[in-house]
């Protein structure tokens, strides 16, 4: 249990880490206007941010089929918090 | 028989669905009409096994149908829906500005807990809003069945922009930067937009988890937008990519560990530990329990307000005889305790909520009335104001005749306690006060409450330094 948690925050805090980069490599932060529809750029967004995402959700489902392989009994992820299905 | 059938102020926004209030005299039913396609999806998610389980564990609020024989019903279909369900009630609507940090939080997990379980079934959510959480005591519940619809591949999350105006990025401003989260909320009730919250994280800040992927980066590419769009230019269409599963339910996943990781350091307050640092010694402590006890649980209570509850020791003595307890402190930390000690809490009918009663929730949103004012809410059997009113008269200036006047608007019994002037605590907060407010005294007090209230009982606490009341209000 303790392995499979490391191995999830160190991949986790790369990915952080290249997100913040290209952030940061971003300056300024213009005014709002009334006719443009800002939030339409959500889709931009959900699109990089779910790009990064798909590498580690990747990753943890087959994570979790291999280590399933290699251990009795159901092969179940860890509890993430107290609504977890 | 339909009595009173009124449309909730606050359910407007959605199209597809409204919400109804009926109150007759002794009971009230909450309703949702729904439109033709609505309804159908509404047929379609009564049986999938994610919602019924969700709805069995308490996490989705409990809904039925209902026939076309029902008279209330009737009155909201008459209203143009083609379809009616009913909820169960939420004893006392509370939102999102008067929820601590954890609050806040597991309505979020709850949320994108929901989400994740209908996206694997084949449903989305239209919105990610802190609006669609009620809690019913200290339990969160997710109300907005309306919320609802197939997904469509391909197709993201459109909710994610409203999930980190509305919830992430106050949840990131309590955690990294220890700002009152509950402020912001109050007064962007919409939500913080990106461009709003990038300003909040500066320097060192924006490396914190979670900052630079939900809020530098949306504010960047909204504010590109903004520039190449701006004035007489036409409004270009975004190209939509389509997202594979993966890329969907990892963004969900990934903001559902965000969450969970945000750090809550609980600070020592004047409150957080009251029930170990309050200035009572035993015997005064028991003496003031029994005599809210014997007033308290006389007989059943409907809705009691503890309001200057601290960390809920007398709101915890009432519960046993009240169908709701509401116990409201301005001190954060002091309600994130009581709502951390929920496991002790037995029956779910505790609700805390941080309000700073010397500017309790106002009337708000659309027209002024989209959100109800805290006392317009529901009408309180009992309200508790233990050892508050010298920090209403010497911390907020509000003086004692208007206090009551407020209590005596709520019509309802009254349990009050007057700490005199030579109260240590007193006279810790008039220590270094210009003003030393001649006019607070017993005497005084006795003759205020008498001008509106009947003295049912009363006794003095703490050598007489400070003294207990139990009132009724005067015809």
């Amino acid at each position: 249990m303790r392995r499979s948690n490391n191995v999830e925050f160190t991949k986790n805090r790369v990915v952080n880490v290249a997100v913040v980069t290209v952030c940061l490599s971003f300056a300024g932060i213009g005014p709002a206007h009334a006719y443009v529809d800002p939030g339409s750029g959500s889709v931009i967004v959900t699109t990089i941010l779910g790009l990064v995402a798909a590498i580690g959700y990747t990753f943890r489902k087959y994570f979790y089929k291999l280590r399933g392989a290699f251990r009795s009994g159901p092969n179940k992820a860890q509890k993430r918090d107290r609504f977890d299905d | 028989m339909t009595e009173r059938l009124t449309a909730v102020a606050g359910s407007f926004r959605d199209p597809a669905n409204r919400v109804y209030r009926v109150d007759s005299h002794n009971s009230t039913r909450i309703l949702r009409g729904l439109s033709a396609v609505a309804s159908e999806e509404f047929k379609r998610l009564s049986v999938e096994t994610f919602f019924k389980r969700a709805q069995e564990r308490g996490w989705i609020v409990r809904t039925k149908a209902l026939g076309s024989d029902d008279a209330d019903a009737k009155a909201v279909l008459a209203d143009g829906w083609t379809m009616v369900l009913e909820h169960e009630e939420v004893p006392f609507v509370s939102y999102p500005y008067e929820w601590s940090f954890s609050m806040l939080r597991d309505a979020a997990l709850l949320t994108l807990s929901l989400l994740e379980s209908a996206m694997k079934a084949g449903w989305t959510m239209k919105d990610g809003t802190p609006f669609n959480v009620q809690f019913i005591g200290a339990r969160p519940v997710f109300i907005d069945i309306g919320s609802f619809e197939p997904r469509i591949d391909g197709v993201s999350w459109v909710g994610y922009r409203q999930f980190c105006s509305m919830f992430l990025t106050p949840l990131m401003a309590r955690a990294h930067l220890g700002l009152d989260h509950l402020a912001l909320m109050r007064a962007h009730l919409d939500g913080i937009s990106p461009s709003e919250a990038a300003k909040l994280f500066r320097g060192t800040s924006r490396l914190k988890r979670g900052v630079a992927s939900h809020v530098l980066l949306p504010a960047r590419i909204e504010s590109r937008i903004l520039s190449q769009e701006r004035d007489r230019k036409a409004a270009q269409i975004r190209k939509v990519r389509p997202q594979s599963d993966a890329m969907v339910l990892g963004l969900v996943q990934s903001l559902r560990r965000l969450v969970n990781r945000l750090p809550a350091p609980i600070d020592h307050t004047d409150w957080s530990h009251y029930d170990r640092t309050h200035s009572y010694e035993e015997s005064d402590l028991a003496e003031k329990k029994a005599f809210v006890s014997k007033h308290a649980s006389k007989h059943a209570r409907g809705h009691v307000w503890d309001i200057g509850c601290n960390t809920g020791t007398f709101s915890m003595l009432c519960a046993n005889n009240a169908n709701q307890v509401i116990a409201i402190d301005g001190d954060h930390n002091a309600i994130e305790q009581l709502y951390l000690r929920r496991t002790e809490i037995k029956g779910d009918n505790i609700l805390p909520l941080v309000m700073n009663l010397a500017n309790p929730s106002p009337n708000q949103g659309w027209a002024g009335n989209e959100r109800a004012a805290f006392d317009k809410r529901v009408k309180p059997d009992l309200v508790m104001a233990l050892a508050l009113i010298h920090h209403m008269r010497m911390s907020a200036n509000v003086p004692n005749i208007r206090f009551l006047e407020w209590l005596r608007s709520l019509d309802c019994d009254v349990i009050i306690e007057f700490v005199n002037r030579h109260d240590e605590m007193v006279v810790k907060l008039l220590t270094n006060k210009k003003e030393q407010y001649e006019d607070y005294s017993l005497e005084q007090f006795r003759e205020e409450v008498n001008s509106l209230f009947e003295i049912v009982d009363s006794r003095p606490l703490k050598g007489g330094d400070r003294e207990i009341f139990m009132l009724r209000p005067k015809g």
